[in-house]
């Protein structure tokens, strides 16, 4: 993995342009590609380099020499370090770049204590450019952290459990690592008012892990018993309140109204729920077999679905589909969903927040990384 | 009331091991004098000069002649243990006049495990669970004892008052809630599956979710010291955090050469135990004072408390019990790592030397790693070390103003050095 992460560095010093998001996982990544580019251009920042100083350290650099011994093992962490690289759906740096965007579609502050404009570089104060590179950190922590193995669910036919147990350690410390690092940022920022906010989010994340059912779409597993509105309420806690209480402290940052807080956390907040649903979706419409047998479970299609039949019919299903071959079973479930109404209302809840981020963005004045906003909130609605 | 080991330690102290010591507290306050160490400290050689029973020892030791740190002229560590400040020995006959630092601090820690509940609040009943799981009321509570007691005795000295400030209170919790979520995580780096006494919450709940619950643990504590309000406060206790995870990576790794071993090893410790114990003694004193010598001398009573307690933890894997200290005997040496008592050990044998690079992995290197520490001074140097820590420490403290809780403060240190468990 040293060589993972070098790799990483490599590529980004040298090839930018070959670079190649897929940030959202869409039908079209070549439009997505091109909305972030042209994100980019406009924070006047490479937003790969975020984490860079971080990726860079000796301590993590000790961790990769480590867990180089761990590539041919089954432990989550290395392909949690192979996103890292490899930027697919990790979205990795997205939240940083929505950060800086809408620091810069608010532009300098008029209030009389705001920090002052002539530190600004590209329409950002560096304090906001700070936060951004905190929201990663943290972002990141969690891809690693969640990624931690129970090791009494691990099975000798598994692998050995030695590696297990130092796949966890190496998990362990690097993400404690990236959070410690953002603790100090957080704390560099001199605002106590965003190190609580910033620091609730992550609060709210390990809530919304806990929500998450753990297990893998390797078996066939029954639907959590929750009305789309929970559903909601968890996936706000472990996929949008990092984002939406990162866009809320970029305003307090340079000390606009509370307002704009409110609708920056607005923003952030329907971006990221209208992103969970475009990719839930994902698995029901597009035409590819490996989808038909591995989606979740507690995806909102099938929630959607569990509401609309009702929750014992669905149970129902899912044990005559158990009794069957696994991949004919998991086909049969998909059929059903993909036939219902779960996947146009999951369609339709999609386009609901993506509007609403709209909605939010809209009332910031007009601007180039206002526009870069729009565009990305009406990506997310693309299916 | 002392432990026998250091009773026994303190008779039987030969020049070997004086000498070693005293080499070697030359040294590390040489190495750590550019890190956190304030101007005054003084090297030990020259508190030892100022002392008019010292004895000049001039010949080197036999055991280890070519060690780098028999360089300097040898002292007797004795003298120090019977300068005025010295508390530790002779004043066994007036022990009720002595402040009790845990009776002190009861009044404001009566309601702390409840209040950390309190802030814990979290709807998920399952993560509630996890996190309230240490806060059982039947940890030491060690930091914040000492975080209230360093409160009232900075009030005090500043104001003639030691009222309690609610900041001051916070941070008392804030100390115990980082100081347990960073149980939680060691406990599954370490793949323990006791503590205190009980069950380990990644024993029960698994690692996936302990971690998480540490996570949650931290950020609820992030929180509450945010909601103090002071920046400088905040930058403060986030430094603990970070300086938790290097410590952490820093025991990943063993030294070739001794030397940088032991430095390695106080620098670990540091990070690992004192940092958070320091840190917070100084975030007390600044939100009472705005004197950056008051902020340096809170600060330094909480570093040198906290290597001397973690020394005697370290110490007491050896000595103690596998019941008494709640963990196996010689965990340590299982978990690879080479504490104070063996790297001491390792000037009389140097055998070890071979086992410590290879972290206690061969068959037996364990059993034979005990029976050389066992056989070496090493447990009682590691005491002495811990004791001369403890005279910083008391010398720090003694530049405030006296109140009951200052004393109580001194008074901390003999209990850190003869607890036993």
């Amino acid at each position: 993995m040293t060589l993972l992460f070098g790799r990483k560095t490599c590529d980004r010093l040298i090839g930018r342009c070959v670079r190649r998001l897929n940030l959202f996982s869409t039908p079209s990544p070549s439009n997505w590609t091109k909305v972030v580019s042209d994100a980019e251009k406009i924070v006047g920042y490479p937003t790969s380099f975020m984490s860079l100083r971080c990726l860079l350290s000796d301590e993590l650099s000790n961790v990769a020499l480590h867990v180089r011994k761990l590539v041919d093992t089954r432990h989550p962490l290395i392909n949690t370090a192979r996103g890292f690289v490899f930027d697919n759906k990790n979205n990795l740096q997205m939240r940083g770049l929505v950060v800086l965007l809408i620091s810069k579609a608010a532009g300098p502050s008029l209030a009389a204590d705001a920090p002052l404009e002539q530190d600004m570089v590209s329409g950002i104060y560096p304090s906001q450019r700070n936060l951004a590179e905190i929201t990663e950190l943290i972002h990141s922590a969690f891809l690693v952290h969640r990624g931690i193995v129970n090791l009494k669910d691990w099975t000798t036919s598994d692998g050995p459990l030695n590696d297990m147990q130092f796949g966890n350690k190496m998990a362990v410390l690097s993400g404690d690592f990236l959070l410690a690092n953002a603790c100090t940022g957080l704390a560099q920022l001199n605002n106590t008012k965003v190190v609580e906010l910033i620091s609730s989010a992550i609060g709210d994340l390990v809530q919304g892990i806990y929500y998450e059912n753990n297990r893998t779409g390797e078996e066939i597993n029954i639907t959590d018993d929750v009305p789309i509105g929970s559903w909601q309420d968890h996936t706000f806690l472990s996929h949008g309140a990092l984002l939406a209480k990162s866009c809320q402290a970029a305003m307090e940052l340079a000390h606009h109204e509370m307002r704009s807080q409110t609708l920056a956390f607005q923003y952030g907040k329907h971006l990221s729920l209208g992103h969970k649903l475009n990719s839930d979706v994902q698995a029901f419409v597009k035409e590819n077999t490996c989808d038909r047998t591995s989606f979740n479970f507690n995806s909102a299609p099938v929630i959607l679905h569990q509401q609309f039949v009702g929750r014992e019919q669905w149970i129902c299903e899912i044990n005559k589909a158990r009794s069957r071959h696994h991949d004919a079973g998991y086909s049969e479930l998909w059929r059903i969903v993909k036939s219902g109404k779960g996947v146009d209302s999951a369609i339709d809840l999609c386009h609901y927040h993506g509007n609403k981020a709209l909605e939010a963005i809209k009332c910031f004045p007009p601007s180039e990384a206002r526009s870069a906003l729009e565009n990305i909130a009406t990506a997310v609605t693309n299916l | 009331m002392a432990v026998p080991v250091r009773q026994c330690g303190l008779c039987r102290a030969g020049n070997h091991g004086v000498t070693l010591l005293t080499a070697l507290c030359a040294q590390f306050s040489r190495l750590a004098g550019s890190a956190a160490v304030s101007p005054r400290w003084p090297s030990l050689s020259a508190t030892a000069q100022s002392l008019s029973t010292c004895q000049v020892i001039s010949r080197k030791t036999q055991m280890t002649p070519d060690s780098l740190f028999f360089r300097k002229p040898y002292f007797y560590y004795r003298s120090l243990l019977t300068t005025p400040n010295a508390c530790c020995y002779n004043k066994v006959h007036d022990e009720k006049q002595k402040p009790d630092p845990f009776k002190l601090a009861q009044k404001d820690l009566k309601d702390l495990y409840e209040d950390i509940k309190k802030e814990l609040f979290v709807s998920k009943a399952e993560l509630k669970c996890l996190c309230d799981y240490y806060f059982d009321g039947k940890g030491k509570a060690l930091r914040p004892m000492i975080v209230v007691l360093m409160a009232r005795a900075c009030n005090f000295h500043s104001n003639k008052t030691r009222e309690l400030l609610p900041g001051q209170r916070s941070i008392a919790m804030i100390s115990e809630m980082i100081h347990t979520a960073s149980l939680v995580h060691d406990d599954v780096i370490d793949g323990s599956s006791t503590r205190r006494g009980k069950t380990t919450v990644n024993e029960i709940w698994g690692e996936r979710k302990a971690i998480l619950a540490g996570d949650f643990i931290l950020s609820v504590a992030s929180m509450a010291l945010a909601r103090i309000g002071n920046n400088s406060v905040v930058s403060v206790l986030s430094q603990v955090i970070e300086d938790l995870v290097r410590g952490e990576f820093m025991q990943l790794g063993s030294k070739e050469n001794e030397n940088e071993r032991f430095k390695h090893y106080l620098e670990k410790t540091f990070k690992k135990t004192a940092s958070l114990i320091a840190n917070s003694c100084k975030a007390v004193s600044i939100l009472v004072n705005s004197d950056p010598e008051i902020h340096e001398i809170a600060f330094q009573y909480g570093r040198n408390v906290g290597i001397a307690f973690q020394l005697v933890d370290d110490m007491l894997d050896f000595t103690s019990s596998a019941n008494q200290l709640g963990k196996p005997s010689a965990a340590d040496l299982r978990l690879g790592l080479a504490t104070g008592p063996v790297l001491f050990a390792c000037q009389q044998f140097p055998e070890l030397h071979a086992m410590i690079m290879r972290r206690f992995s061969s068959a037996g290197d364990v059993e034979r790693a005990w029976q050389y520490v066992m056989q070496s001074d090493g447990v009682q140097q590691t005491s002495y070390l811990a004791q001369h820590y403890c005279q910083e420490a008391i010398r720090q403290i003694s530049q405030l103003c006296p109140s009951p809780e200052r004393d109580a403060l001194v008074q901390l240190t003999e209990t850190i050095l003869t607890r036993n468990k």
